[in-house]
């Protein structure tokens, strides 16, 4: 075996070898620098792909960069900020904002529930209606009234735009449940959870402006005070 | 977020990495401006199509604004980026199956190429490279346009240097066999490229 042979075939040949590229880019520790210069000066080889490695380093560095639009970019990423921000309520940085985040699952959660809860009642009126019609003529004389949903005390129309969220928040806060409707024209009956006046919960119903409509069924009982 | 012009970029990214990590918009967008350019260059190895390029820089600082309070110093910022860069780039990369740098070497076992005639250099070391895996050339790219270390090249990667050392070997190898005159016989392409 010739000198040559034996120093490519040894660990150190090997090991200097992989390290090259380092050198070429001068990012190699002290220690590790003076180790390639001691082998290269003693191997063709290496010195050989030394040599190479410079002009693969030299053509990569000389290629053109491709000049983007950074300004146009930063827009886009801008856009998306703002989009998060938006939605989580808070310009801050992520850990904030997953806090911020809970709050709206929260909301989340609870405008399923309710929209839940409206189909919900909105099927039992639906079988009230059927069981009702079974269970009645199906013609009405010019002098009976329509039937009244048990428990109605309110009829309602909301804007068409409300949603089921905005609907079941207006009658929590005015304390009335959905016993029958929509009708073809839009009307709800409504009756009362709790013993909030049927005044009051017409008060508090009125003050909103996707409450179109709202009436009471039935004379307001006389005040004490009255004759 | 005004940064003292005196401060060194390594000095100037942290301060502004602090100031990201409050909310700092305006940090971000000065950040961003400082690295687009550099990751531009990086990411055009991953693909040519601007669009993806772009969405991959701004993947990457949509993770930068998240993550800026998690960042502890133990690399550089820049280190830090461009990793985050990488694993962005990667993932969008393994997406596209059909992406036009996705043959290897391997592939074409029996090609050569050498610039002749009016073959631009660069033209020919961009094809050469694109006949590379992805990694192979990343990390030919992190070492010879940017610089970095073998160490450094190990946290971008988020791999052990024996494995970066492996693939720059590798990368060497198949440009040995795919672009005989740059990687072995000098002949008169030094001066050309020079």
């Amino acid at each position: 075996m010739t000198h040559d042979r034996r120093i490519e075939n040894s660990a150190e040949h090997h090991e200097v070898s992989e390290l090259l590229p380092w050198y070429v880019n001068e990012t190699l520790a002290e220690r590790d620098r003076q180790r390639v210069d001691a082998h290269v000066g003693v191997c063709a080889s290496c010195r050989e792909d030394l040599a190479a490695q410079r002009r693969i380093c030299q053509a990569i560095d000389a290629q053109p960069a491709v000049d983007y639009m950074p300004v146009a970019s930063l827009k886009k990423l801008q856009a998306r900020l703002d989009a998060q921000a938006e939605s989580g309520g808070s310009l801050a940085p992520p850990k904030e904002q997953a806090a911020n985040r809970l709050p709206w699952r929260g909301w989340m959660a609870a405008s399923i529930a309710a929209m839940a809860v409206a189909v919900a009642l909105l099927a039992a009126d639906r079988w009230a209606q059927v069981e009702a019609r079974r269970t009645q003529p199906n013609y009405r004389t010019v002098t009976s009234s329509a039937p009244r949903p048990q428990g109605e005390v309110i009829r309602a129309v909301f804007s068409p735009t409300i949603t089921l969220v905005e609907l079941q928040t207006i009658l929590d806060e005015a304390q009335l449940r959905i016993v029958s409707g929509p009708t073809e024209a839009g009307v709800y009956s409504l009756a009362s959870n709790s013993t909030l006046t049927v005044r009051a919960s017409l008060a508090l119903l009125r003050q909103h402006s996707t409450v179109r409509f709202a009436e009471g069924t039935s004379p307001e009982p006389a005040s004490g005070n009255s004759p | 977020m005004l940064v003292p012009a005196k401060n060194s970029p390594k000095e100037r990214d942290s301060a502004l990495l602090v100031a990201i990590s409050t909310g700092d918009r305006r940090a971000l967008e000065e950040l961003y401006l400082s690295y687009h350019r550099r990751l531009a260059r990086f990411l055009s190895r991953f693909t040519s199509r601007y669009e993806n390029v772009e969405e991959i820089i701004n993947d990457t600082f949509m993770v930068v604004w998240q993550s800026a309070k998690d960042f502890r110093n133990a690399s550089q910022v820049s280190t830090w980026i461009i990793g985050i860069a990488y694993r962005t780039a990667l993932k969008s990369f393994r997406r596209q199956k059909n992406h036009t740098g996705a043959l290897s070497l391997d592939d074409y076992p029996e090609q050569t190429v050498d610039p002749t005639g009016d073959t631009e250099v660069s033209d020919w070391l961009k094809h050469g490279l694109s006949r590379l895996p992805v990694e192979q050339r990343l990390t030919l790219e992190l070492a010879y346009h940017m610089g970095h270390s073998l160490e450094e090249i190990a946290a971008i990667t988020d791999c052990p240097v024996g494995t970066v050392k492996a693939r720059m070997f590798h990368a060497r190898e198949k440009l040995r066999q795919y672009l005989p005159t740059l990687s072995g016989a000098p002949s008169d392409l030094s001066a050309r490229i020079g």
